[in-house]
């Protein structure tokens, strides 16, 4: 039975699922909604995701929501079986470290990012709103501060724990935007979040990504 | 070698890893810190936790930081030992657990957070509270617990038996109970009411907070 994946590409949260599915090797249907607006029905509710939100996954009967949930809960079932790529390590001590990066990416990395993502990207587009070059500059130089930390954390290192993990996967989406609409600099100013980058754009999954999202925000 | 936390007991994420060391059986010493500068010294940046926050756990020579991982890892390494389950086997069942924790994160937490800020920590500070603040974070707070309100129909706990995601949640939803004038939001909801009353019936919760 095929993986079904509630969600617009376009929307770096679905993004994030999507590239776990690539990474994974796991072949899936992408079900966008009909509008934004349809995540307020009441049957979305229900019986998708009771606060409105996407991506929504079904694995046959199963139900998962939010994004770092369904990415934890595909690698656990499915990794190691298509291909041998392995985004949480066994050992519990790595698995932690993991976790902990995981945390990293909610706590400080995220925050400052999805402000920008909505402001360059989705604000005039989608919801006919000017962005707000006040809240750019804060949001890039605490993003500025956050990707500091980044550097000395990637020293002498290829990914955050060392070897490629969900910690690195849950930050492409977000950054592949950000990066590209004007705020390079705080990527290739910083030597070993630059290779990093750099690293991670060079996956399969992330290139066949984001190629996708390419064509959806020219046609759209 | 016994298992050092570093960190404020008082502190919210602190209390989640107490709650866990505490439903775990396990000891542990809690090294204190009570003064903000002392974790954004270079040392703790470059040895405890690289963006100067606590908790901090050391067990024996693996260091971990940030309260859900930190539990995450202490369930995976010692809840064998235990007489709990906090995060079962099957992996269906753990992986609603962890899109019951994002829930607590995404939506739970950040309304009852602007509160406490404002009716907690600025009262503290001698600052005014900012009631518009209050008023706007009641309101959203009151939407997700309708919809908590609604999951948790026919079940003790958020994933039916007791987890690690029921857990995360309660340091927050206490907190707002017994130091702000608005715990009713909890009361007003019966399976909600029930929901937290059980928790804090457990051993470990009266242990943590009776300490």
């Amino acid at each position: 039975m095929t993986i079904r994946l509630i969600g617009y590409s376009a929307s770096y949260p679905t993004l994030r699922v999507i590239i776990c599915l690539k990474e994974l090797g796991l072949p899936y249907e992408l079900e966008p909604p009909a509008s934004y607006q349809s995540l307020k029905d009441e049957d979305f509710i229900a019986n998708k995701h009771p606060f409105g939100k996407m991506p929504v996954l079904f694995d046959g009967d199963f139900r998962i929501t939010e994004s770092r949930a369904i990415c934890r809960y595909l690698a656990s079932k499915y990794q190691g079986k298509h291909n041998d790529i392995i985004l949480i390590p066994k050992d519990v001590h790595k698995a932690g470290l993991v976790d902990q990066f995981i945390s990293y990416e909610l706590s400080y990395y995220d925050p400052p990012l999805s402000k920008l993502v909505y402001q360059e990207k989705f604000a005039k587009k989608f919801f006919n709103k000017d962005p707000d070059p006040e809240i750019i500059k804060q949001a890039h130089e605490e993003l500025a501060k956050v990707l500091d930390v980044y550097e000395k954390l990637l020293e002498g290192k290829e990914y955050l724990n060392g070897e490629y993990s969900l910690a690195d996967l849950v930050l492409c989406p977000g950054t592949n935007y950000v990066y590209g609409a004007g705020h390079s600099d705080l990527w290739d100013n910083r030597p070993n979040v630059k290779n990093w980058w750099s690293r991670l754009c060079n996956r399969d999954a992330n290139k066949k990504s984001f190629e996708e999202i390419k064509s959806f925000w020219e046609n759209n | 070698m016994v298992i050092k936390l570093i960190g404020y007991a008082q502190s919210l994420p602190t209390r989640r890893v107490i709650l866990t060391l505490n439903e775990l059986g396990l000891s542990y010493e809690l090294e204190a810190v009570t003064e903000i500068h002392t974790i954004k010294t270079d040392d703790f940046l470059a040895n405890k936790h690289a963006f100067g926050k606590i908790p901090v756990l050391c067990d024996g020579d693996f260091k971990i930081n940030e309260s859900r991982a930190i539990c995450r890892y202490l369930v995976s390494k010692y809840q064998k030992d235990a007489k709990i389950v906090l995060i079962p086997d099957d992996i269906n069942k753990v992986s609603l657990i962890e899109q019951y924790i994002s829930y607590e994160l995404s939506y739970f937490d950040p309304p009852l957070t602007k509160i406490l800020l404002q009716e907690v920590f600025n009262k503290r500070r001698g600052e005014p509270i900012d009631e518009a603040i209050v008023k706007q974070a009641r309101e959203e707070i009151e939407k997700v617990l309708d919809v908590y309100e609604k999951i948790l129909v026919g079940k003790d706990y958020l994933n039916g038996e007791y987890s690690l995601a029921d857990l995360f949640h309660f340091p927050c939803a206490h907190y707002v109970c017994t130091d702000t004038q608005q715990g009713d939001i909890f009361d007003t909801r019966p399976n909600v009411k029930r929901w937290l009353d059980n928790l804090r019936n457990r051993d470990a919760y009266k242990k943590t907070y009776a300490e």
